[in-house]
C-alpha cells in the first residue's frame, strides 16, 4: 500500500515536472491550456503533500489534542468549530478578490510563460507559506490579528507601521478597482444599466431580510440573484433603447462620480440596509462563477492564442510599462503572494479552527485554490487573439485614439488585428467598442465569454456571458469598495481617537459622515486621477497597488520569520526568509525604478520632469490637465517612497529583533497560549 | 449515492455559513432564545457590526 502511494505521488510528481518543462520549452507553437491547469494542480498537490506536510509537522508541531480557540473560547459567534471544509470554503471566499483574476491578465502582456510560472511558484514557495504560517501563528495566539501580533512579537513600531500600511494599501485598492469597473462600464450601456440595477435590487434583499423573512438569507440571496440575472437579459433591450440607451451610456468621469457616490452612501447607510445583502449575493455569485470557469475551461480545453514570450518583455509593453522583473511579480500579487491574505488569516479563520491540523488545508489549501483561480484568469485572457488582448486592453495615450489608428500601431508589434474584426466582437458582446477597455475586465469578461459560450449556448449568448461576466467583476468590486470604505472609515477612527476622543466614537455621527467623506476623498482623487491619465491610470495605479500589497507580505513575513526563530532558533527561518528576500528584492526594485527610472513611462519622476519640459516649451495641449498630471506624478513618487521607508523601518526593527535573540542578547519568548487539552468530540466537527 | 449526498450535505452547510444562518442558529441556541423578526435584527446588529471592521481581501 505505502509503495503504491509513493508511485502515486511519484507520478504526479513526474506530470508536474514534465508540463511546467512542456510549458516552458514549447516556444513557435500554441499550446492547449490543459498544460497549464495539469501543471499547476500537479505542482500545488506534490506542495501540500510534502512541502507543507513538513511545515505543518516539523516546523509548527500541529497537535490535535491541543485545544484550539475556537474550542477555548466557543461563545457561539466568532469563536465556533467548524468543519474544516466549511472553513476551508470560507477562507477561500474571503481570500479570493479582483486582483488574482485582474493581475495575471495585466501581466499576460509579456506572454503567459512568465505570470503562469510565478503564479504556480510563488503560490507554493511564498504565498501559501505566509498564510498557513500566520493563520498558525493566530491560532497559537487566541486568533489575535497582524497587527497585534506585529506589535507583540517585534515591537510598536511594527504594530503601528503595519496598520499604517494597512490604510495607505486599503486607499490605493479601492481606487485601482474602483478604475477597473470605470474602464469596464465606459460606454456601455447594457453593463451600467445591469450593474445600475444589482443596487435597488440589494435595497430590496436588505428590506426583505430586514422586515419580510428575517433570517433567510440563502432564500433571498436566490430572489436576487434571479433578479440580477432578470436585469442582464433586460440590459440589452435597454441598451437598444433610444430613450434609455443614452442615460446608461456614460463616460469614465461620469461613472467614476457614481462610483464615489456610491462608496460613500454604502460606508454611511446602515450595513443591513445595502452592504451585507450585496456581500451576500457577490459572495455567492463570486463562488458559483469560479466554479463555472474552472468546469468550462475543463470541458473546452482551450488553445492559447498567447505566445510563451511576447516583445514587451523588454519593459516597453502599452498596458504598463517596465521589464519582467520586477514587474510581472508586483503586477500578480493576490494569485501568487498577498499580503491582504494575511489580514483574513488573522481574523474571522483561525477563530473557526476545530483541530490545529485543519490549518493545513485550510491556510495551505485555500491558497493553492485562490492560486488555481489566477492560471484560470491567465487562461481566459491567453485564449484571445493578442491582437485583440492588446485592443482591448491598451490605452488610445499608447496605440492612437481611432480604430484605425490603434489596429495599425498593434499590427505593426507583430499581433494582427483590424477594426472590422474588433467591431465584429464588440457586435457579438453587445457593445459599441472594445477599444481601450484598459483593466483587465473586459479582455478577461471577452475570454470568459468565449469559454462560457462554448460549453453552453453558442455564439448566441456571447453577449449575455459577457454582461455576466461584467456584472460578476463588478459586483464584487463594488462591494469591496462599500465594505473597504467603511473599514478604512473604522481604521481613522482608530488613528484618530487618540488625537480628540470624539473622533474615534463608532456612534458619533459628524465623525462617522466626516471620516467617511475623508477615506472617499482620498481613494476618490486617485481614481480621478487614473481616469484623467491619458496612458489610462492602470500603468501607474496598478504597480503601486502591486507594490503596496506585496509590502504588506513583507510585513507579514516578517512576524511569521519572528515566531519561528523564536520557536526553533535560525533552524527554519529560511522558510519564511527566501520569500521574504525574494519580496523585499521584487518591491524595493520596482518602487525605485517607479520613483526613479529616468524612462518617463516608468519613472514618476521623469514623467514629471517631461510633462514640465512640454510646459515649458510651450508644446503641452492643455497646461492645466498638465499640471495636474505632473501633481500627481509626484504624488505617486511620493506614496511609493512612504510604503518603502514604512517597510524599510519595519525591516529594519525587524532585523534588531532577530540579531538580539541569534546574539543571546534577547530572549527568544513564544508568546503562545498555553496548552490545554482538546474535550472536542469527533461528533462536533 | 451517500457520498453524493454527503457533499451536498456539506455545500449546503458551506453555503448557511457564508451567509450567517449557521452563526444564527448558534446564536439562537447560545442565548437559549427562539427565532422571531426581533431577534434577528438583534443578531445583525452585532454580527455585521462585527464583520465591516475587518478589511475584505483585494
Amino acid at each position: 500500500m505505502k509503495l503504491l502511494g509513493h508511485l502515486a505521488w511519484g507520478a504526479v510528481s513526474a506530470i508536474a515536472a514534465f508540463c511546467l518543462g512542456g510549458i516552458a520549452l514549447n516556444r513557435g507553437e500554441h499550446i492547449n491550456s490543459i498544460w497549464l491547469v495539469l501543471a499547476a494542480s500537479c505542482t500545488y498537490a506534490v506542495g501540500f503533500r510534502f512541502y507543507a506536510r513538513f511545515i505543518a509537522a516539523r516546523v509548527m508541531a500541529l497537535n490535535d489534542k491541543r485545544a484550539t480557540p475556537a474550542e477555548r473560547l466557543r461563545n457561539g459567534l466568532d469563536f465556533e468549530p467548524t468543519n474544516k471544509w466549511i472553513v476551508f470554503g470560507h477562507h477561500f471566499a474571503a481570500i479570493a478578490g479582483p486582483g488574482p483574476l485582474v493581475g495575471p491578465v495585466l501581466a499576460a502582456q509579456f506572454g503567459y510563460l512568465p505570470g503562469t510560472l510565478w503564479i504556480i511558484i510563488g503560490a507554493v514557495l511564498g504565498g501559501a507559506v505566509q498564510d498557513f504560517v500566520i493563520l498558525f501563528a493566530s491560532m497559537r495566539r487566541d486568533g489575535k490579528t497582524l497587527g497585534q501580533m506585529a506589535r507583540e512579537e517585534i515591537g510598536k513600531v511594527g504594530g503601528l507601521t503595519a496598520l499604517l500600511t494597512v490604510l495607505l494599501i486599503m486607499i490605493i485598492l479601492l481606487a485601482v478597482v474602483a478604475l477597473v469597473v470605470v474602464n469596464a462600464l465606459k460606454g456601455s450601456a447594457w453593463g451600467t444599466f445591469t450593474i445600475a440595477a444589482t443596487m435597488p435590487i440589494a435595497l430590496f434583499m436588505g428590506l426583505y431580510l430586514r422586515y419580510w423573512r428575517p433570517g433567510k438569507v440563502l432564500e433571498c440571496s436566490l430572489i436576487g440573484f434571479a433578479l440580477v440575472v432578470a436585469s442582464i437579459f433586460g440590459g440589452r433591450s435597454v441598451a437598444e433603447s433610444a430613450s434609455l440607451g443614452p442615460v446608461f451610456t456614460l463616460s469614465a468621469m461620469a461613472l467614476a462620480v457614481a462610483i464615489i457616490i456610491y462608496g460613500y452612501l454604502a460606508s454611511v447607510l446602515p450595513v443591513w440596509l445595502f452592504l451585507a445583502p450585496r456581500d451576500y449575493l457577490s459572495t455567492f455569485v463570486k463562488l458559483g462563477v469560479v466554479f463555472m470557469l474552472a468546469v468550462g475551461i475543463l470541458f473546452v480545453r482551450p488553445q492559447l492564442e498567447m505566445p510563451a514570450f511576447t516583445r514587451f518583455v523588454d519593459g516597453t509593453g502599452p498596458i504598463f510599462s517596465g521589464k519582467i522583473f520586477p514587474f510581472c511579480f508586483i503586477t500578480i500579487a493576490c494569485g501568487a503572494i498577498s499580503g491582504f491574505h494575511a489580514l483574513i488569516s488573522s481574523g474571522t479563520t483561525p477563530k473557526l479552527i476545530a483541530r490545529e491540523w485543519h490549518a493545513w488545508p485550510v491556510g495551505y489549501g485555500s491558497m493553492l485554490l485562490e492560486s488555481f483561480l489566477a492560471i484560470m484568469a491567465m487562461i481566459a485572457a491567453c485564449v484571445l487573439q493578442p491582437g485583440v488582448y492588446f485592443a482591448v486592453n491598451s490605452p488610445a495615450g499608447v496605440v492612437g485614439a481611432t480604430a484605425e489608428a490603434a489596429t495599425a500601431t498593434i499590427s505593426g508589434w507583430g499581433f494582427p488585428v483590424t477594426a472590422g474584426e474588433m467591431a465584429e466582437l464588440a457586435r457579438n458582446m453587445g457593445e459599441q467598442t472594445l477599444f481601450f477597455r484598459t483593466g483587465g475586465a473586459p479582455s478577461l469578461a471577452v475570454g470568459m465569454a468565449h469559454i462560457f459560450a462554448r460549453s453552453s449556448g453558442g455564439e448566441a449568448l456571447l453577449g449575455f456571458w459577457y454582461h455576466f461576466a461584467i456584472m460578476f467583476e463588478a459586483l464584487f468590486i463594488l462591494t469591496i469598495i462599500g465594505a473597504g470604505t467603511r473599514v478604512g472609515r473604522f481604521m481613522l477612527q482608530d488613528l484618530l481617537g487618540h488625537a480628540w476622543k470624539p473622533l474615534g466614537q463608532a456612534g458619533w455621527i459628524p465623525g462617522v459622515l466626516g471620516l467617511s467623506a475623508a477615506v472617499v476623498a482620498a481613494w476618490g482623487y486617485f481614481l480621478v486621477q487614473g481616469v484623467r491619465d491619458p496612458l489610462g491610470g492602470i500603468n501607474s495605479l496598478w504597480p503601486l497597488f502591486g507594490i503596496s500589497n506585496q509590502l504588506l507580505a513583507a510585513i507579514a513575513l516578517c512576524v511569521a520569520t519572528t515566531i519561528l526563530l523564536k520557536m526553533h532558533g535560525p533552524r527554519f527561518m529560511w522558510i519564511t526568509c527566501v520569500p521574504l528576500a525574494w519580496l523585499v528584492t521584487v518591491t524595493f526594485t520596482a518602487g525605485w525604478q517607479k520613483i526613479f527610472s529616468p524612462l518617463p513611462a516608468v519613472g514618476f519622476l521623469a514623467q514629471a520632469d517631461k510633462l514640465e519640459a512640454a510646459l515649458a516649451a510651450g508644446t503641452a495641449a492643455d497646461a492645466a490637465a498638465t499640471r495636474a498630471l505632473i501633481f500627481n506624478a509626484r504624488l505617486d513618487a511620493a506614496i511609493t517612497a512612504i510604503f518603502l521607508v514604512l517597510v524599510a523601518t519595519i525591516l529594519i526593527d525587524s532585523f534588531r529583533v532577530w540579531a538580539g535573540i541569534l546574539s543571546g542578547a534577547r530572549a527568544a519568548v513564544v508568546s503562545e497560549s498555553p496548552f490545554v487539552l482538546s474535550q472536542l468530540r469527533p461528533e462536533e466537527l | 449515492m451517500s457520498s453524493i449526498r454527503r457533499l451536498c450535505d456539506l455545500v449546503l452547510a458551506l453555503l448557511r455559513e457564508l451567509a450567517d444562518e449557521s452563526a444564527y442558529q448558534r446564536h439562537l441556541q447560545a442565548h437559549g432564545r427562539n427565532h422571531s423578526g426581533e431577534e434577528w435584527r438583534h443578531f445583525c446588529e452585532e454580527r455585521l457590526g462585527a464583520k465591516y471592521t475587518r478589511p475584505k481581501c483585494c
